[in-house]
């Protein structure tokens, strides 16, 4: 236990040289099978979304007759497919979606991690039991429920709810997965902070906003990220309490182009490029966040 | 694993330096009431979207009426609709479940309580009377939601602005019947918490510290479940009685509750026997599994001749979605496992580029699917000119219709020679293909767990095994798989749970021509609500695929706590 290596760290170097020792540094079949098997999972991994370039590139009849690769690349596309489907509104629906969620899921996952993590109260077991067992529950257990809930919500509250942001974002603005996270992460803060604290005269709120925040900006980045791949990616939710396209979000926007477009692949490859991108381009500088955030929570968003 | 150590040491400090200060009860009544204050916004959206939805699923699926928010109470009926007359043999061992649940709870309460020469059965009338005020308290809410879900309707018809609603809702809310369950249920949560209070402080702080009121109450609240489902149960099987003796028919409801029952048991036993087969001596151990399987036979000869009689004149629609979700599961889990496994262990070694593998596994799974779904709309399109036609076509075979067929792949394999019946088809070719994306997406996901898994192995065990002359293979066998069994049971559990709630890839890639074949479980509950508008029934079904999910983890922890090597 003492000598255990951390998640995802590197074999040691004494392993690797004993290895070569045994086999010989260089023409090893065994290596170069190693090879070839994670070769062929990335080349399967990544080729449909090189196929998913190549198509948004064509004009219609390469897009129809199966070519691989366009003969001159049809930039246009993009521009087309951006304005057929109305992407700019549903990506600045999106954008608003997933800011107003991320912010209060922030604000109030963290309140509750805090009071879990450092505070004493009667039935905290209790709760925090009860916390979880919402990770069991169906999405579908919900469905009906919670769209009964949001319509009377809006139709005895000022703004409605269908239709609008607030059916869309409130629901998701604290979950059992972001408090866990978070609390595991607070629990770690060495306790000497707080006393330290408590004699500067610190209270609770204080010490959680100038203290515990700052130094924990590695999981609540991990919980934005999380956040935004949800909302950005939240479909069956969208398709009941969106009838109008005026809060209508990416992926369910992309799904309506999808059916809109028809035999238009080389659109609704574009139109796909453009849902994926912005996920991808975040993915890729913040992967390290991502992956060890996903390997240590063993829970997904 | 060392970060839990490090929280523990840390707590351990806290509660004894805290102890000397003078004004102890009032300091932790501040932090209790700031930590309620806390976590009240999380817990108003929780408890409204994710725990709520419980009771009101519950409640839902005894109503019936199209486009209806508050439909017209009728039983279990939408159960009945969907998985015919089981629906009583499952109410009925719901109850017994929850009885046993409940006598366990307790019996295991008392049992470390004796042992530690606590305190026990005083506690059990606070626990039971509070028990009893939270049960009061569902039957509140139960009895309040329709009044309640009419209130947006009146203020509509009054015309009136927002100040019509608080009057409406206190009207709503004034019925008798609705006023006693909610003054009842205060009346006995309050009146159990005092008495609880009462005792506490004639006992030692010692008892007090490990008092068994919330053991009680719990063992109440689901001992009072039981009578009521029980009590459902029955007057609804005197209902369908009598309903059918109007129609002139007869029933036998009574006799299949009994032989499926005796079926199931008899696969337990079955089950039990063979389990403890495997400890024995091989005498004993050969004549236990004969019983096991005699008990085997038995069950199956009641359950094949009883089962499907029974639930003939359910929703083919539903248990065709059962049976797809089935076939996702099992299609996906195994295939996608495997894979994450042996790219893991490949990547767990001195190999160039590992990070750079890692971050393309993990593309297919960060990508919204919505997009990625439509890449393999296109390529498995039933176009003949679609890549994989192209390339069927290129190695001199048929183009396939791929997300469009909705026959069954054993079907497709045996050409026009035989024609199988529906659940002996296999999945469709469609279905297929919903897998094979399944797989795609998913396998960078469990890659990333495994990594972390065999992160977590001591690299010690490894020079022993190489020093001791194991070979690669006998190195993975040995010590690789058992060290991995948690990761391997987690990812299976958390695999299992997560197709049978999959919706939004398989609702992207589901199409007309392929008739419903690729509809899982969750697409059917979908689709009752969104396009058939039947809001009860389809509360039913998801409280049926909750049972199953519930029932499916179950049994994963059980198989799990004998097979998995926690070290």
């Amino acid at each position: 236990m003492a000598s255990q290596t951390t998640p995802l760290a590197p074999p040691t170097a004494g392993k690797a040289s004993a290895d070569d020792g045994r086999n010989g540094p260089r023409f090893d079949m065994g290596q170069i099978l190693t090879y070839a098997v994670l070769l062929t999972g990335a080349v399967v991994a990544i080729v449909p979304f090189f196929y998913t370039v190549s198509v948004s590139l064509m004009n219609l009849t390469e897009a129809t007759g199966g070519a691989w690769l366009p003969r001159a690349p049809q930039w246009g596309n993009y521009e087309q497919a951006w304005r057929d489907a109305s992407f700019s509104l549903y990506f600045m629906n999106s954008v608003k979606i997933t800011l107003i969620t991320v912010i209060g899921e922030l604000v109030f996952c963290t309140l509750a991690a805090y009071a879990f993590a450092r505070m004493e109260f009667p039935g905290k077991a209790f709760l925090f039991a009860l916390l979880l067992s919402t990770l069991m529950l169906p999405e579908a257990v919900t469905w009906v429920p919670n769209f009964i809930t949001v319509s009377w919500l809006g139709r005895i509250g000022p703004i409605p709810w269908i239709n609008n942001w607030p059916a869309l974002t409130i629901p998701f603005m604290a979950g059992a997965f972001g408090i866990f996270l978070l609390r595991q992460f607070f629990q770690q803060i060495p306790n000497e902070l707080w006393d330290s604290a408590q004699i500067d005269g610190a209270g609770h709120l204080r010490y959680l906003v100038r203290v515990m925040l700052p130094l924990s900006k590695a999981p609540v980045m991990t919980l934005a990220l999380f956040a935004f791949i949800g909302s950005w990616n939240s479909l069956a939710w969208p398709i009941l309490v969106t009838s109008t396209p005026d809060w209508r979000p990416i992926s369910y926007g992309l799904l309506a182009f999808l059916d809109e477009a028809g035999a238009q692949f080389h659109l609704q490859m574009a139109g796909s490029i453009i849902t994926i991108a912005p996920i991808l381009i975040i993915y890729f500088f913040t992967q390290k966040q991502f992956i060890e955030g996903i390997a240590t929570s063993g829970l997904k968003g | 694993m060392s970060t839990t150590a490090v929280g523990k040491q840390v707590r351990t400090v806290t509660p004894a330096r805290s102890n000397i200060f003078a004004g102890r009860q009032g300091r932790k009544l501040r932090e209790a009431l700031l930590a309620y204050l806390f976590l009240f916004p999380a817990f108003l959206i929780i408890g409204l979207f994710g725990l709520f939805p419980l009771l009101f699923a519950a409640y839902q699926s005894t109503l019936v009426g199209l486009n209806r928010i508050v439909g017209r109470y009728d039983g279990l009926n939408n159960y009945v609709r969907a998985i015919d007359n089981l629906t009583y043999v499952l109410f009925f061992w719901l109850a017994a479940l929850l009885v046993f649940m409940a006598l366990r709870s307790i019996m295991q309460a008392r049992r470390t309580a004796q042992e530690k020469q606590w305190a026990f059965w005083i506690w059990a009338p606070s626990g039971a009377i509070i028990g009893a005020g939270f049960i009061l308290f569902v039957l509140f809410i139960f009895r309040a939601l329709p009044a309640v879900l009419e209130v947006p309707q009146l203020m509509r018809a009054r015309g009136g602005p927002q100040a019509s609603f608080q009057q409406l809702l206190a009207q709503a809310l004034a019925a008798p019947p609705i006023q006693q369950a909610l003054w009842g249920a205060l009346l006995f949560i309050v009146a159990g918490i005092a008495l609880h209070w009462y005792i506490a402080r004639r006992r030692s702080p010692r008892d007090r510290l490990h008092n068994a009121t919330g053991v009680f109450t719990g063992a109440a609240v689901m001992l009072l479940s039981a009578a009521y489902l029980l009590w459902l149960t029955w007057t609804e099987i005197q209902r369908a009685y009598s309903e059918a003796l109007e129609a002139g028919e007869g029933l036998d409801i009574w006799s299949q509750i009994i032989t499926i029952s005796a079926g199931f048991l008899l696969l337990f036993v079955a089950w039990q026997l063979w389990d403890s087969a495997s400890h024995r001596q091989s005498n004993a151990g050969t004549a236990l599994r004969l019983g096991a399987a005699a008990a085997l036979l038995a069950s199956a000869w009641f359950l094949i001749g009883e089962l499907p009689r029974a639930i003939a004149a359910g929703d083919d629609t539903w248990w065709y979605g059962l049976l797809a979700t089935l076939y996702y599961s099992m299609g996906t889990i195994p295939i996608q496992l495997g894979v994450a496994l042996l790219l893991a262990t490949l990547l767990f070694q001195d190999i160039w580029g590992k990070s750079v593998f890692r971050i393309i596994y993990f593309v297919p799974y960060i990508a919204p699917f919505v997009g990625t779904a439509a890449v393999f709309r296109i390529i498995f399109s039933s176009r003949p000119s679609a890549p994989v036609n192209a390339f069927l076509r290129s190695v001199g075979a048929d183009p396939l219709a791929w997300l469009n067929e909705p026959a069954g792949i054993f079907q497709l394999m045996l050409g026009d020679a035989l024609t199988l019946p529906a659940w002996a088809a296999g999945p469709s070719l469609a279905l297929v293909v919903i897998i094979i994306y399944g797989t795609w997406s998913f396998v960078g996901f469990n890659t990333v767990i495994f990594l972390a898994g065999l992160g977590s192995i001591p690299r010690e065990l490894y020079e022993a095994a190489s020093i001791d002359g194991g070979g690669r293979w006998a190195q993975f066998r040995h010590i690789t798989l058992p060290l991995l069994s948690p990761t391997i049971y987690f990812l299976t559990l958390y695999s299992v749970i997560g197709t049978f709630k999959a919706f939004n890839h398989i609702y992207v890639l589901r199409t007309a021509a392929a008739l419903g074949t690729t509809d899982t479980a969750s697409v059917v509950i979908f689709q009752t609500f969104k396009r058939d508008t039947r809001y009860g029934y389809a509360s039913a079904l998801a409280i049926l695929l909750l049972l199953i999910i519930l029932a499916l983890t179950a049994v994963n922890n059980r198989l799990a706590s004998k097979r998995v090597f926690y070290g």
